[in-house]
């Protein structure tokens, strides 16, 4: 009896051991720079360069920066401008920098029920889509794609209350496919969109894309060492020189996905 | 048909290939719910013993309140958690946060109520005069608790792999906690979200399968447990 | 006389405020076999848990060899194992009757060595020679009740508590019984048997009480021994 005691003590330092905190840094980032898959190329290649470990967080953007402004994480990646002003006017993040852009795209269903006109702007789009009262699905969850999206609405001078408006309250993917299934319109993250294209999950088409309005650009953030005492900012600050250096850009400039580019770097000629 | 056939075929490949990325999510998934129905059973099982074996005034409120707990949502399980041990929380200096250790407190949470209220349930259920009969032959009291515990132990490892079950088929506290870190905190469920929602239907068809495998593996090891203590 | 084994004074056990039992005055004594007698509900069995310092008085004192007992405590589990009852329907463990006969010796710390035969020994003072690998929940009634005799004679106790021995034994078995049982005295064993079967329980007793609605009656008195 004694012995199964013992063994069930050992048992339990031998599964708990390796649950022990490392040294990291936290990166908190949204789903669709974790999801393209370019961090698994960025992150190995700093922490060859600095030895530090990078641990990132795959969430929305307004998630990521909440427990940001908990402490939680030490740097983010994120893609919503208003949010980050925000951020950093409040304190919380210090050093933004822009790190690089991709673009929206807005698609709808093939048969095109509001009679979208490929080559006009995103703008007349929206109208067209508003004036048919055609359904259309937002994100609903307050990543930067649907900050964006509600930007867009702001923008075009339209407030978005017809019934067939509604908020899926999902990630990118399960609110694409949802939009297949329902014939709804939607902006989505190009990578993301591809990604459902390419496997044949859903028959969506692209009928706005590559214009300034739907640019979605991605900044980097430093938690503010004033807010949070034990951030490690030092890190954190050689990260981001990393991502900002010639060699950072150049690994977002060459990454591709299924042999097409997805994000352009800030500084390209670097 | 393809939808189901491609994840089991993919499975089977992941079974057999050996991919170290996915035998590591399987090992972590294992000692991460392992570890958490042993922490969550060290006060869940002796808690149960007592409110199912003494009389007391509030032990049906009792009753009723683990019960209850059963319903309690496991993303609330992941956000209280979240809460205790992020930085500005009462437990945010063991810096936990985005550990195993993380998810494997959050799923001893999770396992906690459970694992009590089927071994109150198991106790209660058992004959009384276990606990007597143990005293009379000159047993001290904690050798009585033990002795019931042992009469009832069918129950109890039933309970114990009821607690597995739950925490290793859950999402929500660990992806919470856990952060679904790449080679760190990623499970076989926080795995199968994240491919899904990059649209990786097969990819998480497969970890579903894989990961029926491992709760068959540890099932039986349980079973063969019972089968071996009598 | 020698000094009594076990003292009551003033002992009274209630169950919600009814009282069970209320013994001014009683001694068992050492090397004696007292039957318990009573209609249902009398307080027999009652009177046995008190004994086999189970289930506490709720007033009154209680003393064992000269020492007064406390009602709870750690120090109560050291008077315990001088004393053991076999319940009027005896629980077996879910496991072998050899564990079962073994489990006070290994509470007790006992070798393997020594508890394997004095297992085999008590099995066989028993009748039921061979029994040790059965499983114990699995056998008859009688020999369920031959199991729980056997799994308290192994220990030796300085006092034995019996509630309804006979209640499902064959005239065979019963005949070993009383035959173990007869023998005990001898050893300075107190025996304390509760039993209806008057027939044996009457050719065994040296001293018979009488209980009625928790109460001594006083007809009690010695017997000469069997
Ligand atoms: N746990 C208990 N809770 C409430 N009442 C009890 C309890 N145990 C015994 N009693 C009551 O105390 C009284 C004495 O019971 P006890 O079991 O001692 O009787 P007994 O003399 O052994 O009877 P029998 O010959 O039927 O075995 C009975 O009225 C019984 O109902
Ligand atoms: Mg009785």
């Amino acid at each position: 009896m004694r012995l199964r005691v013992l063994l069930i003590v050992l048992l339990t330092l031998l599964l708990a051991a390796p649950a022990m905190a490392v040294d990291r840094l936290v990166l908190a980032t949204t789903t669709s720079t974790a999801n393209t898959g370019l961090l698994d190329v960025l992150l190995p290649a700093f922490t060859k360069q600095s030895g530090i470990t990078v641990h990132y967080i795959p969430v929305g953007t307004g998630k990521a920066l909440a427990i940001a402004k908990r402490c939680d994480a030490d740097v983010v990646i994120v893609h919503a401008p208003a949010l980050e002003e925000r951020f950093v006017a409040d304190g919380y993040g210090v050093d933004r920098k822009p790190l690089m852009h991709n673009y929206f795209v807005l698609v709808g269903p093939p048969g095109n029920p509001a009679k979208v006109q490929k080559s006009g702007t995103v703008q007349e789009a929206l109208k067209r889509i508003a004036q048919a009262k055609v359904p259309f699905l937002s994100r609903g969850d307050n990543s930067g794609t649907q900050v964006k999206e509600l930007s867009l609405w702001k923008a075009a001078g339209i407030k978005p209350d017809w019934p067939g408006y509604r908020e899926a309250g999902r990630g990118m993917g399960p609110t694409l496919t949802m939009a297949d299934e329902l014939g709804a319109y939607t902006l989505s993250d190009i990578a993301t969109y591809r990604k459902y294209l390419s496997t044949g999950r859903i028959s969506l088409v692209i009928l706005a894309d590559n214009q300034d309005l739907l640019k979605n650009p991605y900044s980097v953030i430093l938690v503010n060492p004033a807010k949070c005492p034990k951030v490690k900012y030092d890190q954190a600050k050689k990260f981001e020189k990393f991502l900002l250096s010639a060699q950072g850009q150049k690994i977002i400039a060459d990454y591709e996905a299924d042999g097409k580019k997805l994000f352009w770097p800030v500084h390209p000629s670097k | 048909m393809d939808f189901f056939l491609g994840g089991l075929t993919r499975g089977l490949g992941l079974l057999v290939n050996l991919d170290p990325e996915v035998y590591g999510i399987a090992w972590l998934s294992l000692r991460v719910s392992l570890s958490a129905v042993i922490l969550a059973a060290l006060a869940a099982v002796p808690l149960g013993l007592v409110i199912g074996q003494k009389e007391f005034v509030g032990k049906r409120f009792l009753v009723v309140l683990f019960n209850t707990l059963l319903a309690l949502p496991t993303v609330v399980v992941g956000l209280v958690v979240y809460g205790l041990l992020s930085y500005h929380g009462p437990l945010g200096g063991l810096g936990l946060l985005y550990t195993p250790g993380a998810m494997v407190v959050a799923q001893a949470v999770l396992a906690f109520p459970l694992i009590t209220a089927l071994v109150i349930a198991a106790v209660i259920t058992l004959d009384n005069r276990v606990g007597p009969t143990a005293l009379t032959l000159g047993a001290t009291p904690l050798q009585a608790a033990w002795a019931v515990l042992k009469e009832a132990r069918f129950a109890v490892l039933a309970a114990l792999a009821a607690g597995f079950g739950r925490v290793i088929t859950e999402v929500g506290a660990a992806i919470m906690v856990g952060g679904n870190i790449r080679h760190y905190t990623r499970t076989f469920t926080t795995a199968i979200a994240l491919e899904t929602s990059k649209g990786e239907f097969a990819q998480g068809m497969a970890l579903g399968f894989f990961l029926l495998v491992v709760a068959l593996a540890v099932n039986l090891a349980s079973h063969q447990l019972q089968a071996r203590w009598k | 006389m020698s000094q009594a084994l076990f003292s009551l004074r003033g002992v009274v056990k209630r169950f919600e405020q009814r009282e069970a039992l209320n013994l001014e005055r009683l001694d068992l004594e050492a090397g004696v076999i007292t039957v318990v007698e009573g209609p249902n509900g009398a307080g027999k069995t009652t009177l046995l848990s008190l004994l086999a310092l189970i289930s506490p008085p709720d007033r009154g004192r209680l003393f064992f060899d000269g020492h007064e007992l406390p009602r709870s405590g750690s120090q109560l589990t050291a008077w315990r194992r001088q004393i053991t009852l076999v319940a009027q329907q005896a629980y077996l463990f879910e496991t072998s009757v050899d564990k079962n006969v073994a489990y006070g010796l290994r509470l007790r710390g006992m070798d393997r060595a020594t508890r394997e035969e004095r297992v085999a020994q008590a099995l066989e003072q028993v009748g039921l020679a061979g029994f040790g690998p059965r499983r114990a929940r699995r056998l008859s009634g009688g020999e369920m009740q031959r199991v729980a005799l056997a799994r308290a004679l192994v220990l030796r106790p300085r006092a034995l508590l019996l509630d309804e021995p006979f209640a499902n034994l064959d005239p065979a078995s019963a005949q070993v019984f009383e035959r173990v049982l007869g023998e005990l005295p001898g050893q300075g064993c107190a025996v304390v048997l509760v039993s209806h079967a008057l027939e044996q329980a009457h050719r065994l007793a040296q001293r018979v009480v009488y209980l009625r609605e928790g109460r001594l009656v006083p007809e009690d008195g010695h017997r000469p021994g069997a």
